[in-house]
């Protein structure tokens, strides 16, 4: 939903960026405002993923230039914890398997560091249990999930539940979702969708990162943009999703090559 | 695989190496005294430096004991009872092959390592040594052009004496151990590798080591030096005849590798292992080392050990150059009453150093075969990785397969990741094989040579072949 | 040299029920050496510690002892027994044992005591060599039936001493068994521990070993268990905090057929040199073996494990899994870790593994991308590490609350 006037959320612009001696973004410029949802699309490579690690704050990237702004304040001076704390969101495209640490404990350890940042209060175990069981049916995930370790032996459908999980409980006011529809079949990527609906509010703002349209489908976006070679190579609305799944991304090519000799 | 050798020669040729050579030999008496070292030395006219260093080395050799940690449990070596320098009469370095006493090309011919010129490899320069000895090595004008030295370390002394006042010992110190210090008082001969700064050498070399003498040590020193960006590929072969005594063969192998160069050592060690009974066989107690010292620099150790009685060697590599890559691929196959006790050493020093190690053992009969590795992270290596598999595989009851995998980190941000397994060939596998017609022997020989075949894969393509061809000969009755 | 031989005048004339013992324990020392760093066993043990430790007085020749801190012991359990060994006392009586749990005879003792260490090869080992010398009592019980109460064996070790304890089970045939041990060391004391478990067929102990020192404590224990076909041996031991510390479980199944599981975790800090020597012997078919060690080292600390694990000829169908996983987590630090397979048998499934790292850095940023702190996505992390070691002690091991006694010792920097 687009409204002019509305917040201005996070702002990128001119970004650059690394990993070891590698250049992966060379001057992403972007503009979130609240109520929006955004789509980034591009081939593999495109620097689609590196974006949204750089915004969450991965050490592997290195900022050679350029700026995040999120709320007005500088994104790239917090740690990762700070930013997740004051509402920035990632949902991983592979996420991570941590054995031994218990799921439960880790989404409730995490709810509570951003009530805290947000001046609410901290939720004991019992208030903890009530709130993620509302949230588990949002997400149609089997609460037998949380008694094991943090996405330890989930399938890949499960893992992406329990990521769309963890932002319902974080209440993030953007969200960034690495290519959450990959991998899935067609009912777990409607709950996702579903969850993605559910959460998106006036005054939040989504990002969804995928190859294909349908996600798209699901989930209507406001503005539409390719990336390709760590830059966005042109931004328009739903049409242009649709337009790339009937062309392919061939005209990529043509449109980079031209960017670059102008 | 090798499916164009039917199983029946297999079943014929035990050891096809071990014939002897007559030819006439100039020995020196038995026995090790400070005056043998400086009759060695002077045999070889040798600079003062190198009869120095022979001299520190004899002296610490004396203060020192034989080893006895790996629990090898061989009988006593007499080392007055061995003669430290034995070569063909005759034996100065021929201008060219025609010289060169014909009993001996012919001895190489029938190794398989034909010197002549219309005979030989054409890709492939050979260094031949025999006894103590370098008669001949081919392609060395060809190799001059591009700057590459290949000659045998005698020569070398006298041609580039300061590369070798400059590198030798530099790796493995004179006192490293018991029987590096006994080399570096009595080495005979071995080979010698320059290549300068940014060369590419252009072909594969190679060094055949024959021991002829019965009741000769074999003390060869091989030192091969790759200057900045430089490159090489080098191959070491070895036989024996058959003795029922037991020949004491202690070599030294040292590498060096400046920024950016890469130095790849293959061995194909097929000494003669001693008859079924136990007896007879060379003992193999071999010190090679290589130091990255450069930036970015690589050794690559690659070696499938099949003889001797005893093997007892770690190629290891010095990681000091920030980058620098070690590796370590190894077959080492034992049967009868054959021991190995072999390994790796790698020492990570450099920030960012990587090392692979990958070994396959193979003991049958009543043999016995040990991996006895360390991977050693020291407080610099940062960033750095090893990444080890050791694998284990046992035919028949008696045999018997050990790991020893030491592991030492300093360096939190260093990984070190080790895998192991022991197995054997599994029946449902041999199984499938038959049931697909093939016979038992060479089931079994694939499985076996499916087993080493990451390994396999590091050598040189010549060796590959033979490779595979001496592990089927070496099993021939070890199964069933 | 000086040091044992010292030592060795300074005990007490042998007597009691063990003086054959430490007669012969005596003897032995007098005609080997103490321990050498050219000793395989000994390659990288401080042997300063080990001389420190031979310096302490013997904890019942001292006349007036400081007394224990029993602050640190929870109550007793509700459901099991306590069963406290004090090296103070002489003999061991009136322990109010429920039935199914009894002391050995004097004859029984005389017939059992040792006979396992020597089925294990382990009476000339120098921390059994030494307990041997020193120890004036044994603590023998012998285990019957199924459905028994928990025991939890607590040593009650003196501060500023040398503590020698012995334990020693019988269990027959088809028993089972929780049995929690706690050692926990005292301001500067040194623990001397051995204990022997003989196994019956089809018997089954549920085997934990709390041992937690206090950073100028010192412990040198030694196992010996002997596994009879078709008993499960299950042992989780859990070392943290001893200047020196030392498990060396040395277990052998003597016909095979039985079944072994050996979890550790040793947490070491300061300037601590924690080490866990295991040994497994097959001496029949079919045994098998499931072993995961796990260390983490931080401060200057230095953590050592040795697992050997022995095939014969005659354990054919022998399957052992063996794990080492390290973390280190300070510069300063060090690990050493040697998997050691003797195999001869062909027909087995053996494999070992050995991984040394630091926390996962993915992992670190998965927890933190969720709003969580460094320190404290650590501790989740180091928690969890530990989670899978911890969770198979005896349940009664909650009480003593050792999970955050680690955790305490996590550093802040990591």
């Amino acid at each position: 939903m687009i409204k002019q006037d509305s917040d201005l959320l996070l702002e990128i612009s001119d970004l650059h960026a690394r990993v070891e001696d590698q250049p992966i973004l060379k001057g992403v410029n972007l503009t979130i405002r609240a109520g929006e949802i955004h789509a980034v699309m591009g081939r593999n490579g495109s620097g689609k993923s590196t974006l949204s690690k750089v915004i969450a704050g991965h050490p592997a990237y290195t900022i050679t230039s350029g700026t995040v702004r999120f709320e007005g304040k500088d994104l790239l001076s917090m740690e990762p914890e700070e930013r997740a704390r004051s509402g920035v969101f990632l949902g991983f495209q592979y996420p991570v398997e941590i054995p031994g640490v218990s799921n439960l404990e880790f989404l409730r350890v995490a709810t509570n560091s951003r009530r805290v940042e947000i001046g609410e209060e901290e939720l004991d175990t019992f208030e903890f249990e009530d709130l993620v069981k509302e949230r588990l049916h949002m997400v149609q995930m089997n609460p037998a999930f949380l008694d094991r370790s943090v996405n330890e032996g989930f399938s890949g459908g499960e893992k992406k539940r329990n990521e769309i999980l963890q932002m319902a409980l974080l209440e993030p006011t953007v969200s960034i979702l690495d290519e959450t529809d990959s991998g899935l079949d067609i009912d777990a990527l409607r709950v996702v969708a579903n969850g993605v609906k559910k959460l998106a509010k006036a005054n939040t703002a989504t990002v969804l990162i995928t190859h294909y349209q349908r996600l798209l489908n699901e989930v209507t976006p406001d503005f539409v943009h390719v990336m390709d070679a760590g830059r966005i190579l042109r931004t328009g609305n739903k049409e242009l999703a649709i337009e790339l799944e009937q062309t392919g991304y061939d005209w990529v090519d043509k449109a980079s090559k031209k960017k670059v000799e102008n | 695989m090798n499916s164009q050798n039917p199983a029946g020669e297999i079943v014929s040729k035990p050891y096809k190496y071990g014939f002897v050579t007559d030819i006439e030999t100039e020995k020196i008496e038995k026995g090790l005294t400070e005056e043998v070292v400086r009759l060695i030395s002077n045999k070889k006219q040798e600079p003062e430096f190198l009869l120095n260093y022979r001299l520190k080395a004899y002296k610490q050799w004396l203060k020192m004991k034989e080893p006895d940690w790996a629990g090898l449990g061989y009988p006593n070596i007499d080392y007055q009872d061995i003669i430290y320098y034995a070569a063909p009469k005759n034996n100065q370095k021929k201008a060219s092959l025609e010289e060169v006493d014909p009993k001996l090309l012919e001895t190489f011919d029938k190794l398989g390592i034909p010197l002549s010129e219309q005979k030989r490899l054409s890709n492939v320069a050979v260094d031949a040594v025999f006894d103590s000895v370098s008669i001949a090595t081919t392609f060395k004008e060809k190799l001059a052009e591009d700057g590459v030295i290949f000659c045998s370390i005698g020569e070398a002394v006298k041609e580039y004496p300061d590369l070798i006042e400059k590198y030798l010992g530099t790796v493995v110190p004179h006192n490293d151990n018991f029987f590096a210090a006994l080399n570096s008082a009595v080495f005979s001969d071995g080979s010698f590798v320059f290549v300068p700064k940014g060369v590419d050498c252009p072909m594969e070399l190679s060094s055949y080591f024959r021991i002829n003498s019965g009741d000769t040590g074999q003390f060869e020193r091989t030192l091969i030096i790759a200057e900045e960006g430089a490159s090489v590929s080098y191959l070491e072969g070895c036989t024996a005849p058959m003795f029922d005594t037991n020949t004491l063969h202690a070599a030294v192998v040292e590498l060096v590798t400046l920024d950016n160069a890469s130095i790849k050592y293959s061995t194909v060690q097929n000494w003669y292992s001693g008859n079924e009974d136990g007896i007879g066989g060379i003992y193999n107690f071999v010190t090679k080392r290589g130091q990255c010292r450069g930036k970015r620099s690589k050794i690559s150790w690659s070696q499938v050990e099949t003889g001797s009685a005893i093997t007892w060697k770690y190629p290891s590599c010095i990681l000091q150059g920030e980058e620098s890559i070690g590796e370590f691929y190894s077959v080492a196959l034992t049967n009868n009453h054959q021991k190995a006790d072999t390994g790796t050493k790698m020492i990570h020093i450099g920030p960012k150093t990587k090392s692979t190690i990958v070994s396959k053992g193979i003991s049958a009969g009543k043999s016995s075969n040990s991996y006895r590795g360390l991977v050693q992270m020291g407080p610099k290596a940062i960033g750095a990785r090893n990444y080890s598999q050791c694998d284990s595989m046992l035919i028949g009851d008696q045999a018997a397969a050990n790991t020893y995998p030491y592991i030492r980190s300093q360096q939190p941000q260093a990984n070190i990741e080790h895998e192991a397994s022991t197995s054997r060939i599994s029946e449902e596998q041999l199984f499938y094989l038959q049931s697909r017609g093939i016979g038992f022997e060479e089931a079994v020989s694939m499985m076996v040579s499916g087993f080493c075949r990451d390994v396999f894969n590091q050598l040189p393509l010549e060796f590959a072949a033979e490779a595979d061809k001496l592990m089927a000969l070496k099993l021939e009755g070890s199964v069933g | 040299m000086a040091i044992e031989r010292q030592w060795l005048s300074s005990l007490p004339l042998p007597n009691g029920a063990l003086e054959a013992v430490q007669r012969r324990g005596r003897e032995l020392l007098r005609s080997s050496s103490m321990p050498q760093n050219s000793q395989e066993e000994w390659r990288v043990t401080d042997i300063n510690q080990l001389n420190n430790l031979l310096a302490l007085p013997l904890s019942y020749a001292i006349n007036k002892p400081l007394n224990t801190n029993t602050n640190r012991w929870p109550n007793e359990p509700v459901n099991g027994l306590r069963i406290v060994l004090d090296p103070h006392e002489s003999s061991i009586n009136n322990l109010g044992l429920p039935k199914g749990i009894s002391m050995l005879s004097a004859l029984e003792l005389e017939q059992n005591l040792g006979h396992t260490l020597e089925q294990c090869s382990c009476k000339g080992d120098w921390p059994v060599a030494i307990n041997h010398a020193s120890a004036n009592q044994v603590l023998a019980l012998k285990i019957q039936g199924r459905d028994l109460p928990p025991i939890e064996l607590v040593i009650k070790s003196t501060p500023d001493s040398f503590n020698p304890t012995r334990v020693l089970l019988i269990l027959e045939e088809k028993a089972r068994i929780d049995l929690l041990q706690v050692i926990l060391g005292e301001n500067n004391s040194a623990e001397s521990h051995i204990v022997e478990i003989h196994l019956g067929q089809e018997a089954e102990i549920n085997h934990g070993f709390l041992a937690l020192g206090d950073n100028q404590s010192r412990l040198l224990s030694h196992l010996a268990i002997e596994q009879e076909p078709r008993s499960h041996y299950s042992f989780t031991s859990i070392q943290h905090g001893w200047s020196l510390g030392r498990i060396e479980p040395h277990i052998v199944q003597v016909h095979g057929q039985a079944k072994t599981t050996l979890k550790g975790l040793q947490v070491s800090s300061d300037k601590q040199q924690l080490a866990t020597h295991s040994y497994v012997r097959f001496n029949g078919p079919d045994g098998q073996l499931d072993q995961l060690q796990k260390a983490a080292a931080e401060g200057e600390s230095h953590c050592i494990f040795n697992g050997a694990v022995d095939v014969p000829r005659i354990a054919q169908k022998t399957n052992a899994a063996q794990l080492s996983r390290n973390l280190l987590l300070s510069k300063r630090a060090r690990i050493d870790t040697k998997p050691e397979l003797k195999i001869i048998a062909d027909d087995v499934t053996c494999t070992h593994g050995a991984t040394v790292t630091q926390l996962q850095a993915e992992e670190l940023f998965y927890l933190r991308s969720r709003g969580i702190g460094p320190n404290q996505a650590t501790s989740l992390l180091f928690r969890g590490y530990c989670q899978d070691i911890i969770e198979t002690l005896p349940v009664e091991a909650n009480r003593w609350d050792c999970l955050n006694n680690l955790m305490s010792t996590l550093p802040n920097d990591v």
